[in-house]
């Protein structure tokens, strides 16, 4: 049985190429990462210097609940008048658990990120480690396939053509393969 | 390198000295001075090896005494034509000698590096000769070896044993006659790992802007032997500031030279049309350096001026200080190979319906049997020459695609070698054979499609990871057509930039490869999957086979050049350090 969630690091490394009404944002951008189901979110400092390509390092902790599909990285930028959103990313948790990869393994994934409008925005670089777990729970196919079961993205209701993310990994009924 | 700054952001920041750049030295954006010390022969980034020589039971010449060796070291050419590399010292009397003269080689990773070792006895008469001068014919021949540099390198403890043999005849060695052994050990020279952060600091600067205070950045350049300066790093620009401390520069003591060599830091004010002013400079070496940092004192710059035709060095009451000096121990390539890390060889054979019917003397698949390699042959025995020293069991996994076997459906991924049940073939004999009889027992059918194949490659690399090996793998694709699954590519890609696979794609026949320098990043955009997803490093690189070889390396060697360095990205992002 799972764990009811387990400990997420992300570290949010630097983000390219962002832009506030096509003009390349000047500073203080800043990234919060939220769990789908929105129980917890934390957010990185702002990044005073690296304007339209900020550069964080900073690693934030999360808990991510054992039903979680997905995690949602948003990056904003502190203007004089409000707090903006740059750009949004939805990473599946397929990316960073199950498959092949041992428990605990570093993953560097990047990121798309698009705005409201749903225009490509940028792009987001983080580092991802999953806390070992005793029980394991591998996804059971043996077939290195794409996942073909899809669910809209959650967050990104603007989204025209639809953003397919993996089936969750792990439920209680998976069990380790070999 | 004049004044080729541009007027955006990217003008304004370090490059080359950054942290960035150092962390990952090779990604530096560096490009243009990348070219420019290209062009005048200097290649990449490589080590310097010193090659240390002993010797066991060397054949006793003399009458009255033992015999007096001394070694000439050649590299062997492509064409077999050898060229001397340097001689040790004669050891007297000794048929067990360790020489002590070092011979110093740059290790290329992606050339086949051939070591030639002549032993000879020194004739009692010249003993006191310069060992250069010696007229090697006139002395007595005791053996010869022959080794590979990567050999000895991608072995853990750098050592290699050598049998010597002594060919009395031209061409046909001697195999009764017992001539001793040779060893050979590597060691990678020090400069090679040793990197220095410095802050640098200036005071005093003058106003060269009209209504504000100057925007100044240093370049720092190094003095090539012809005299020539070459750029090699340029901190950020700091406005409107006559007192700058510019961020941390990061040097590597190879891209310098050594810790003497003589460095030219020059000040400039940024100005937005490129043409900047030179405020003043200086000439240190880094060990100068140092001691400026030890000694808390500053250093000051100087202007040449012109008066009337000639150039005096002004010297200005502008100061540099160095508030920081720091020497750090990275890690190379041959550490981690030291380390216990391997890289490993997979290839993919494109057995497509446009390569022609194998049995026709026009088709790419065509086995000449005069023995003549085809355009497939060659490009794996270009890439597995360098690589198989540094797989460990030579077992290649080898697949191909694009294929019907005898009775089935189309497949984009099967076993090379027949089987159903495991992948892997012996050596580039076993990869041979297994091309060779796989012609036979398939019908070439289509489409090009690589999804299932780099999967199939990420797979392996993934089960690797799971128990726990340090293996790095190289994936060899060598296709005659485009790519027709672009997005499945991409997206599969993608997955694997996070996995240690690097993919080389190499091009053969006419088509036209236009679209597949889409998936090499160097070329294009960082590849973006059908998820939203991109990829994490850049893993793949793509060179159309050309029938042509100018040089020691062919086009396809000259892939491999960058496999080092993917490798450390790899490797040091992850924080992975060599087992020392």
């Amino acid at each position: 049985m799972a764990a009811n969630s387990r400990t997420l690091e992300i570290k949010v490394i630097s983000a390219e190429n962002l832009q506030l009404d096509r003009k390349p944002i000047k500073k203080n951008a800043s990234v919060t990462v939220r769990t789908d189901t929105n129980s917890q979110f934390r957010t990185t400092d702002m990044d005073t210097e690296g304007g339209a390509y900020p550069r964080w390092n900073e690693t934030l902790v999360l808990d991510l609940p054992t039903h979680s599909k997905s995690i949602t990285v948003e990056v904003q930028c502190k203007t004089s008048s409000s707090v903006r959103t740059i750009g949004t990313a939805t990473i599946p948790a397929s990316d960073f658990v199950g498959g092949y990869v041992p428990e605990g393994y570093l993953h560097f994934l990047s990121y798309r990120l698009r705005d409201h409008k749903g225009e490509r925005n940028g792009i987001i670089n983080i580092s991802v480690s999953m806390e070992a777990q005793k029980m394991y729970a591998y996804a059971s196919s043996t077939t290195w396939s794409h996942s073909t079961m899809g669910f809209p993205a959650i967050g990104n209701k603007s989204f025209g053509s639809g953003v397919v993310t993996g089936v969750p990994v792990w439920y209680g009924v998976y069990q380790k393969d070999y | 390198m004049g004044n080729c700054f541009s007027n955006d952001a990217g003008a304004m920041s370090a490059v080359g000295g950054t942290a960035a750049s150092h962390a990952n030295p090779y990604d530096a954006p560096n490009d243009a001075v990348d070219l420019f010390l290209r062009s005048r022969g200097y290649n990449g980034l490589f080590s310097q090896i010193e090659i240390s020589l002993a010797a066991v039971d060397l054949r006793d010449r003399d009458v009255l005494s033992k015999s007096d060796p001394m070694v000439v070291i050649y590299t062997k050419g492509r064409d077999g034509g050898l060229s001397e590399l340097g001689r040790t010292e004669v050891v007297l009397n000794s048929l067990n000698p360790k020489w002590i003269t070092k011979q110093n080689i740059t290790y290329h990773f992606e050339v086949v590096q051939t070591l030639v070792f002549r032993v000879y006895d020194i004739d009692t008469q010249f003993h006191n000769s310069e060992v250069k001068m010696l007229k090697l014919e006139e002395q007595q021949f005791l053996g010869e070896a022959t080794c590979v540099l990567s050999e000895i390198i991608s072995k853990s403890d750098r050592l290699l044993t050598l049998n010597l043999e002594y060919r009395e005849e031209l061409g046909r060695p001697n195999p009764h006659r017992d001539c001793g052994k040779l060893i050979v050990h590597a060691e990678e020279s020090f400069s090679s790992k040793t990197a220095i952060e410095m802050s640098l600091r200036c005071s005093d600067l003058e106003y060269k802007d009209l209504f504000s205070k100057s925007d100044p950045f240093l370049v720092i350049s190094k003095v090539a032997e012809s005299g020539i300066t070459i750029p090699i790093c340029k901190t950020e620009v700091i406005k409107n500031d006559l007192k700058p401390l510019w961020k941390p520069v990061y040097l590597n003591i190879q891209q310098v030279g050594s810790k003497d060599s003589p460095l030219i830091m020059e000040c400039f004010n940024f100005n937005n049309n490129g043409k900047h002013d030179l405020i003043g400079k200086v000439q240190k070496s880094l060990a100068d350096l140092e001691k400026l940092h030890d000694s808390r004192q500053g250093e000051h710059l100087f202007l040449p001026t012109a008066v009337g035709h000639d150039f005096h060095n002004k010297v200005l009451k502008s100061q540099l200080f160095v508030d920081k000096f720091t020497e750090t121990v990275q890690h190379t390539f041959l550490d981690y190979l030291a380390g216990g890390c391997e890289l490993n060889f997979m290839v993919a054979v494109d057995f497509t319906a446009s390569n022609g019917n194998p049995r026709l003397p026009d088709s790419l698949h065509y086995i000449d049997p005069t023995g003549r390699p085809n355009a497939y042959q060659r490009a794996i025995i270009d890439v597995v020459e360098v690589l198989q020293f540094y797989d460990s069991d030579k077992r290649f996994p080898a697949w191909g695609f694009g294929a019907r076997p005898i009775d089935g459906p189309v497949s984009h991924c099967f076993n090379l070698n027949g089987s159903s049940h495991h992948c892997e073939v012996e050596g580039i004999q076993g990869i041979m054979m297994a091309y060779a009889s796989a012609l036979q027992n398939v019908s070439l059918a289509g489409p090009t499609l690589f999804g299932p194949v780099i999967t199939n490659a990420a797979f392996n690399a993934s089960q690797s990871l799971a128990n726990g090996g340090r293996k790095y793998f190289v994936l060899l694709i060598i296709t005659d057509g485009v790519v027709t699954d672009l997005q499945e590519t991409k997206d599969a890609l993608v997955k694997a930039s996070d996995l240690p696979l690097s993919i080389l794609i190499v091009g053969v026949g006419g088509a036209d490869f236009k679209e597949m320098e889409i998936l090499d990043a160097d070329k294009g955009e960082r590849l973006e999957s059908s998820t939203g997803r991109v990829a994490s490093r850049d893993i793949v690189q793509f060179v159309p086979f050309r029938d042509v070889q100018s040089g020691e390396i062919s086009v396809v060697q000259a892939l491999l050049a960058e496999l080092p360095a993917q490798f450390l990205t790899y490797m040091r992002s992850r924080d992975v350090k060599p087992i020392l």
